[in-house]
């Protein structure tokens, strides 16, 4: 008895306690979820079973009705061109900022710290301003896009099935540019000033210090940064109520919107489940990737 | 003490058989799940029915509009559902179908309150599955056209003949179209939601078309009507994304010329449109063809799990009886024939009420199905895939009425 309690407070007992208590943690919090998630699309699921665990086992049914709606693949399409669309905009501006910060400029770091509002703004706010800054007729985007002589006619932004996902995009990436740049920002102060003083001293150029130092240096958190942006991406679904609604005829509609859509406007819980564990799927090869690729990183 | 208490007791009893509820010693919960705050009915209705009656104690939860449906799904599934719940009239079938909501027939026959005739309609079909009667209609509305007689008087058009049929309208959207002004001939809401179908299938029901026929040769000719509407941009493109809440703003800041909604609309514009506007109803596809409009708005309902049927039922009794009070307090209309609306000393507001109360009597419901969010999805996707040119409006049509052909059985 005494011993059990001596390994709990100090000993082995306590280490299992500190791997068990996140552990149930997580089983409760994400792995019962996913897994009932999991088994409802190879369930029959009608909208009052929605309690019940015990429910008509269909296979593979969900998925192969779901593959062989037209809108499917469209759709697949729209979700991977929003994907990295969203996450090369946000990236390469957000980079470009950041880079422009770490110049240190009076004021720098408290502009900086301005640029995080478009963050914290909820997107359904975000959402409301960019539909009504992407308006056809009076919005301000065409204005000042006409102003500039850009266009000549107005572009509707959502309601043009070949502009619609674009106008989702644009929204997106101004939503999400400023985190990325405070990321990156962290990431480019963390490297030594040394390696810079050094590089400059053998001749190297800004160019050259930029692809040789900076990049290297910066492998982690582009990595980090990169697969925290599919997560963040796939589940943006609040710009897509607010803006498009998925239209027109689906040409803005990706995975995430359509699951919600299927779920819980047409009440078909085991395809919009189904979606989602294809959401999963994607993203599970992305993070294998991911983690692979940064492993066996050599680091100097 | 005891003496008393007993006393108490027979006293409580004593008032229990003088009044209604067979349970006064302990009051009876009632809880009411419904979206309207304070400036509509409900709330209102069900906070007046708890202070008037002392042994029941009402629990009123406000739900976003969005979650009504799928909120009183997860909680009838876990058995935590409301005793009331005002739930919108195309999802009433679904319910209602499933043995979800409790049978009023019964109750309504016998009632001194409630009585069935007095219904339009529409709504009473809404409640209605499998010719029982499953709820009570809340409120109504339908859609008429506005529009805008300044803007016709500029154009040579008589504001005294509105249009009347499709052809007349087209014809006036194309002469009150003025894009040099910022002025489009029409606007309306061909979005991809409710919105869309609430607005579209009037027009196939108006050619003998409907929901389980969408495809007929009237309903081509209405969606071609849309198409032309669009192509000529005598509508702005957006409305193919904008809700008919935005589309009509768009007419009361000058900038559409007519527009069909609802009479949810009144307030608003009163307050916002700076000119003279007027309600016609909706026109038909030819001089003497039949009408039909749409039907919006919530029904009242009691769930079959409720232990207090009873008393719930009084609840919708006390409801029905105030139903006067729907429009000149909160500016919604009763679902009902035989109630007066008073004047509200707005001229054109009581003129545009006449209007919709007319095109109330032609309100058809959407459904009423089980599946009907599926079926309307199909409308829906038929509509887009036709007015951005992925379709023709025939072609389009046909994949809609297959699609509900298969969900329909």
């Amino acid at each position: 008895m005494r011993r059990l309690y001596s390994s709990l407070v100090d000993g082995r007992g306590f280490d299992l306690c500190l791997i068990g208590v996140p552990l149930v943690f997580l089983l409760l919090l994400s792995g019962v979820p996913l897994a009932y998630n999991v088994v409802m699309s190879f369930q029959a699921v009608d909208m009052f079973s929605l309690g019940s665990f015990v429910r008509p086992w269909v296979g593979f049914d969900n998925y192969r009705q779901l593959i062989a709606q037209p809108e499917f693949w469209p759709i697949m399409g729209h979700t991977a061109t929003f994907l990295i669309a969203s996450i090369a905009g946000q990236f390469l501006i957000g980079f470009a900022l950041a880079l422009f910060f770490w110049v240190n400029f009076p004021g720098a770091s408290w502009l900086r710290g301005l640029f995080l509002v478009s963050w914290v703004m909820p997107g359904l706010v975000v959402g409301a301003v960019w539909n009504w800054l992407l308006s056809g007729d009076f919005g301000v985007f065409n204005f000042v896009l006409h102003q500039l002589h850009i266009i000549s006619g107005n572009v509707f932004w959502r309601s043009d099935p070949a502009f619609a996902l674009w106008s989702v995009v644009i929204a997106n990436i101004w939503l999400g540019t400023s985190f990325n740049m405070i990321m990156l920002s962290v990431g480019l102060s963390s490297i030594p000033a040394d390696l810079y003083e050094a590089a400059e001293l053998d001749g190297a150029g800004a160019l050259f210090r930029f692809w040789t130092i900076t990049l290297p240096m910066m492998r982690s958190t582009i990595g980090a940064l990169i697969s925290l942006g599919l997560i963040f991406t796939l589940q943006q679904f609040d710009l897509f109520a607010a803006i498009t609604a998925g239209g027109p005829n689906n040409a803005s509609n990706v995975a995430q919107y359509w699951a919600w859509d299927l779920s819980f406007k047409q009440y078909d819980f085991a395809k919009g489940a189904a979606i989602s564990v294809i959401m999963i799927a994607v993203v599970m090869v992305a993070s294998v990737y991911y983690v692979r690729s940064t492993r066996h990183e050599v680091r100097g | 003490m005891k003496t008393s208490a007993i006393l108490g007791a027979v006293f409580y009893a004593g008032v229990a058989t003088l009044g209604m509820a067979a349970h006064a010693a302990d009051p009876v919960t009632i809880t009411i799940w419904c979206q309207d705050d304070e400036r509509q009915p409900g709330l209102n209705l069900a906070k007046e029915f708890g202070e008037k009656n002392p042994d029941i104690k009402v629990v009123y939860r406000q739900i976003h509009f969005d979650d009504v449906a799928s909120e009183a799904m997860r909680a009838y599934s876990t058995g935590q559902a409301p005793d009331i719940i005002a739930i919108d009239n195309p999802e009433h079938a679904l319910f209602a179908s499933h043995g979800v909501f409790l049978d009023l027939t019964d109750r309504i026959a016998s009632s001194q309150v409630i009585h069935k005739e007095d219904y339009f309609p529409g709504p009473l079909a809404s409640v209605t599955w499998d010719s029982k009667i499953y709820g009570v209609p809340k409120a109504t509305n339908t859609i008429a056209l506005y529009y805008n007689a300044d803007m016709f008087k500029a154009k040579g058009l008589d504001p005294d003949k509105p249009p009347q049929t499709w052809d007349e309208l087209v014809d006036a959207a194309r002469k009150l179209n003025d894009p040099a002004n910022n002025v489009y001939g029409i606007a309306f809401s061909a979005k991809a939601s409710e919105e869309g179908t609430f607005q579209f299938l009037p027009w196939a029901q108006m050619t003998g078309g409907g929901f389980d026929k969408i495809n007929t040769e009237g309903a081509v000719r209405a969606l071609t009507i849309w198409k032309t509407l669009l192509d000529e941009k005598l509508a702005s493109p957006d409305t193919l994304t904008r809700g008919q809440w935005d589309s009509t703003g768009t007419f009361n800041s000058g900038n559409a010329a007519m527009v069909i909604s609802g009479p949810w609309e009144l307030n608003r514009m009163s307050e916002e449109a700076k000119f003279d506007w007027r309600v016609t109803l909706m026109p038909v596809p030819e001089v003497g063809a039949p009408r039909s409009s749409a039907m919006g708005d919530f029904n009242w309902a009691i769930f079959k799990s409720s232990k207090h049927p009873d008393e719930a039922f009084k609840a919708l009794e006390y409801f029905v009886s105030q139903d006067p009070r729907v429009f000149p307090d909160w500016g919604q209309l009763a679902a009902r024939a035989n109630i007066e609306i008073p004047t509200t000393g707005d001229a054109k507001k009581d003129a545009a009420v006449k209007v919709f109360m007319e095109q109330l009597k032609y309100a058809q419901p959407r459904g009423p199905h089980p599946d009907w969010m599926k079926i309307s999805k199909a409308i829906q996707g038929a509509i887009q895939s036709a007015l951005t040119g992925q379709a023709s409006p025939k072609d389009a049509l046909d994949q809609a009425a297959a699609t509900i052909q298969g969900i329909l059985g």
